[in-house]
C-alpha cells in the first residue's frame, strides 16, 4: 500500500524526518508512537502533501505510484485521508456544504457520478447519527466553536463518508473523554477492511486497546527506530521511551 | 423668485464654487488614496453632459419628479442642493447636470416591491429620495458598466423621523471608467438607513457617504463588498456623524483585491458632544490575492463626548494557508478552495442585505468578478 524510503524532510530548513522508513500493509492496521516533537505530524502532512514541508531526499509510493508527484486534493482523490491534529475552523463554510464540496470533488476526480443535495443529505445524516454529531452541528460553519470531541468526531465522520483505502489518524484520542474515545475506535473499527490501510498516530496505549494495531513502530528523532507487535505499545506505556528505544541525536 | 429662478441661482452658485476648488486632489483631505485630479481634469467634467437615469417599474405609492423639468414642486426644491455640505464634486454634477431624478415616499407608505434605478451613460447626474415619517422602501442602484470615461453622480437621501430606507448600490466590472458617486444623508429620530456598496472594478471609483444621524435613536448600517482585479481602484469613503443621543451606527466592509488592483476604505465618524449614549462600530477587512495588489484602510474616530461606545477594527491579509490546506487535503481542488474561502470572507458583508434577490444579484456578479480578482499581478 504505501512505501516509504529514505524519507528526509525540512521544515523552515530545519531537518525534522531524517531517513525514515516504514511499510505499511494492505488492509492492516499499523500505529506509531512516539515522544513530542519526534516528526509524527509532519510524516502525516507530508503524507497528505502540505506545503512547505521540503522533502529533501527518499521516497514515498504509494499503490506504485510516487505519491511525491501528485497535488494535495488528487491524493485525498486517490484514498489518502489524514485526520488532522488540530482540525482547522473556517467561518463562513458551512459543515454540510464543505462535506458536499469535498465528496463530490473527489469523485468527480475519479470520473465517478457527484451526488445530489438529497443523496448527499441521507448519507451525511445515517453516518452522523453513528458518531453522534448534530444536525445542528451540519449547519454550523467548519469547526467553528466547535469542542476538541466534536471536532476530531467530524474528522472520524469525514473518514467514513470519504472512504479512504489510506487513512492516517494523528492523535484522533488527544481531546477524547472516555465515551467519545469507545464511540471514534468504533467507527475507526467499523471501516477495518482488507482493502483499507490505516496509520495511527498516538500517544496512549489506551487508543490502542480500542483499535488493535497489526504493527506498532516507534519514531524519535525523525527516524523509525523500532518496531514490533502490538505489545510494544504496552511495553513502551510501562518502561517511557527512554528505557525502550535509543533515540538518535 | 420662481422655481427654475432658483435653481439656476444656486446652480451658479455650484458652478463658481466647482471653479474655484477645481478637482479633488491628494492634498485635498480625504482624497489622498484617490487623486482625481491627477487623472481628469475640470474642463472633462465640465464638458461630459448628462448621465443617463432609469426606472422601468416605479412601484405604487412612489412619487416621482424629472430633474430635467426646471418648474420643481416644493419638496424638491428643499432638496436638492441643499442637504450636506458642499463638496467640490457634488457642486459639480449640480452645476453640469441637465437632470436626474427625485423620488417621494409620502408618510407612512411602506414600499415592498425595490424601486430599481438604473444608471447609464457618461456625465454628471443628480438623484434624490424623501422619505417622509414612517415611510419605508428599498432602492436598487445598478450601474451599468457602459459608464465611458466618466460618471460623477451626485445623491440626496433624507429620512424623516421614523422613516427606513433600503439602499444597495452596484457597480458592475468598468474597466475603463471613473465614476464618482457622493451621497449625503440626513437622518431624523428613530430613522434608519441600510446600505450596501458593491464595486467591482473600474479604473477609478469612489462612493463616498457623507450620513448624519441628526435625531434620537437615528440609525445607519453600511456594508459593502469590492472584488477587484486588475489596476482596478475602488475607494469608499464614509463620514458618519453622531449627531443625536443614542444613535447607532455599524459598517462592514470586506475588499478583495487581485492583480495590481487597489482597494481603499476610509471611514471617519464623528461623535458630537450632544450624541450621549451613542455606539459605532466599525470593521474593514481587505484579502490581497495578488503581491502588487493593495488595501488602505483607514478607520478614524473623533469623539467630543465620553458617554459613548466605539468599536473598530481594520485587518488586510491573505488567504489562511492552514485552510488552504485542510480544503485540499479533503480533495476540494486549489482554485475552488480560493473560492470558497473568499466567499467565506465575503459572506457576512453580503448576508447583511435584506434583500434575498438583491443578495443573489450580489453573489451572482461576485461570482462572475472573482476570476478577475484571483489572478496575481502580470
Ligand atoms: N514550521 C516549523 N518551523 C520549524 N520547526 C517546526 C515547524 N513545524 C514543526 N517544527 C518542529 O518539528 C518538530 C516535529 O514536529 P511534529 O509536529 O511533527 O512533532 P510530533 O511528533 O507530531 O509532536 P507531538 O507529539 O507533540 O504532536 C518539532 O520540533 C517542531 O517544533
Ligand atoms: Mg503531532
Amino acid at each position: 500500500m504505501l512505501e516509504i524510503k529514505d524519507l528526509h524532510v525540512s521544515v523552515d530548513g530545519k531537518k525534522i524526518l531524517k531517513g525514515l522508513n516504514l511499510k505499511v500493509e494492505t488492509g492492516k492496521v499499523h500505529a506509531i508512537m512516539g515522544p513530542n516533537g519526534s516528526g509524527k505530524s509532519t510524516l502525516s502532512y507530508v503524507l497528505a502533501g502540505r506545503d512547505g514541508y521540503e522533502v529533501t531526499g527518499g521516497s514515498i509510493v504509494y499503490n506504485g505510484e510516487d505519491l511525491l508527484k501528485m497535488k494535495t486534493e488528487e491524493r485525498a482523490a486517490k484514498g489518502i485521508f489524514l485526520a488532522m491534529q488540530y482540525p482547522v475552523e473556517i467561518p463562513g463554510v458551512t459543515t454540510m456544504m464543505f462535506l458536499k464540496s469535498a465528496l463530490n470533488a473527489q469523485k468527480r476526480a475519479r470520473g465517478e457520478p457527484e451526488l445530489d443535495a438529497m443523496g448527499m443529505l441521507k448519507l451525511v445524516r445515517a453516518k452522523a447519527k453513528d458518531l453522534q454529531v448534530s444536525e445542528e452541528m451540519l449547519k454550523r460553519a467548519l469547526n467553528v466553536g466547535f469542542s476538541g470531541g466534536e471536532k476530531k468526531r467530524l474528522e472520524i465522520l469525514q473518514m467514513s463518508l470519504f472512504e479512504p483505502k489510506m487513512a492516517i489518524l494523528d492523535e484522533t484520542d488527544s481531546g477524547l473523554d472516555i465515551d467519545a474515545l469507545k464511540l471514534v475506535a468504533e467507527g475507526v473499527n467499523t471501516l477495518r477492511a482488507p482493502d483499507r490501510s490505516m496509520l495511527v498516530i498516538t500517544h496512549y496505549q489506551r487508543l490502542l486497546d480500542f483499535i488493535v494495531p497489526d504493527r506498532v513502530h516507534v519514531l524519535a528523532g525523525g527516524q523509525i527506530v523500532k518496531e514490533g507487535g502490538k505489545e510494544l505499545a504496552l511495553e513502551l506505556e510501562e518502561k517511557g521511551y527512554a528505557d525502550v528505544v535509543k533515540v538518535p541525536a | 423668485m420662481s422655481a427654475a429662478a432658483q435653481r439656476e441661482a444656486r446652480r451658479t452658485e455650484a458652478l463658481d464654487s466647482f471653479r474655484v476648488r477645481g478637482m479633488p486632489h491628494r492634498r485635498f483631505e480625504h482624497w489622498r488614496y484617490s487623486d482625481l485630479r491627477a487623472v481628469l481634469d475640470a474642463g472633462q467634467v465640465a464638458q461630459a453632459g448628462t448621465a443617463k437615469w432609469n426606472i422601468e417599474h416605479l412601484p405604487e405609492g412612489v412619487e416621482l419628479f424629472d430633474l430635467s423639468v426646471q418648474d420643481a414642486p416644493e419638496w424638491v426644491m428643499k432638496t436638492l442642493g441643499h442637504v450636506g455640505n458642499r463638496r467640490t464634486m457634488v457642486e459639480a454634477s449640480l452645476a453640469f447636470s441637465e437632470g436626474g431624478v427625485a423620488l417621494r415616499v409620502p408618510k407612512g407608505k411602506h414600499i415592498a416591491e425595490p424601486i430599481k434605478l438604473e444608471i447609464g451613460g457618461q456625465g454628471n447626474l443628480r438623484w434624490l429620495i424623501v422619505l417622509e415619517q414612517g415611510a419605508s422602501a428599498t432602492v436598487f442602484e445598478p450601474h451599468a458598466h457602459d459608464a465611458g470615461y466618466l460618471r460623477n453622480v451626485g445623491v440626496e437621501i433624507t429620512l424623516a423621523e421614523g422613516a427606513e430606507l433600503q439602499h444597495v448600490r452596484c457597480a458592475p466590472l468598468a474597466p475603463r471608467s471613473f465614476t464618482v458617486e457622493l451621497m449625503a444623508l440626513e437622518l431624523a429620530k428613530h430613522a434608519k438607513y441600510y446600505g450596501h456598496f458593491a464595486n467591482f472594478g473600474s479604473r477609478l471609483s469612489r462612493t463616498e457617504a457623507h450620513i448624519v444621524l441628526g435625531g434620537e435613536g437615528a440609525e445607519a448600517h453600511l456594508s459593502g463588498v469590492a472584488v477587484l482585479g486588475h489596476e482596478a481602484h475602488s475607494d469608499v469613503t464614509t463620514h458618519i456623524e453622531h449627531a443625536a443621543g443614542k444613535t447607532l451606527s455599524t459598517q462592514l466592509f470586506k475588499h478583495v483585491a487581485g492583480g495590481k488592483s487597489r482597494a481603499v476604505y476610509q471611514g471617519k465618524i464623528t461623535v458630537r458632544d450632544g450624541a450621549s449614549g451613542s455606539d459605532s462600530r466599525q470593521t474593514a477587512r481587505a484579502l490581497l490575492m495578488s503581491p502588487r495588489a493593495e488595501a488602505d484602510l483607514k478607520p478614524e474616530l473623533i469623539i467630543f463626548n465620553d458617554d459613548v461606545k466605539c468599536a473598530h477594527g481594520a485587518t488586510v491579509g491573505d488567504l489562511d494557508p492552514e485552510s488552504l490546506f485542510y480544503l485540499r487535503s479533503r480533495g476540494i481542488p486549489e482554485k475552488d478552495a480560493r473560492r470558497l474561502l473568499i466567499n467565506a470572507f465575503l459572506e457576512e458583508a453580503v448576508d447583511v442585505i435584506g434583500n434575498d434577490t438583491l443578495k443573489e444579484t450580489i453573489w451572482h456578479d461576485i461570482e462572475a468578478a472573482l476570476p478577475r480578482a484571483m489572478e496575481a499581478a502580470k
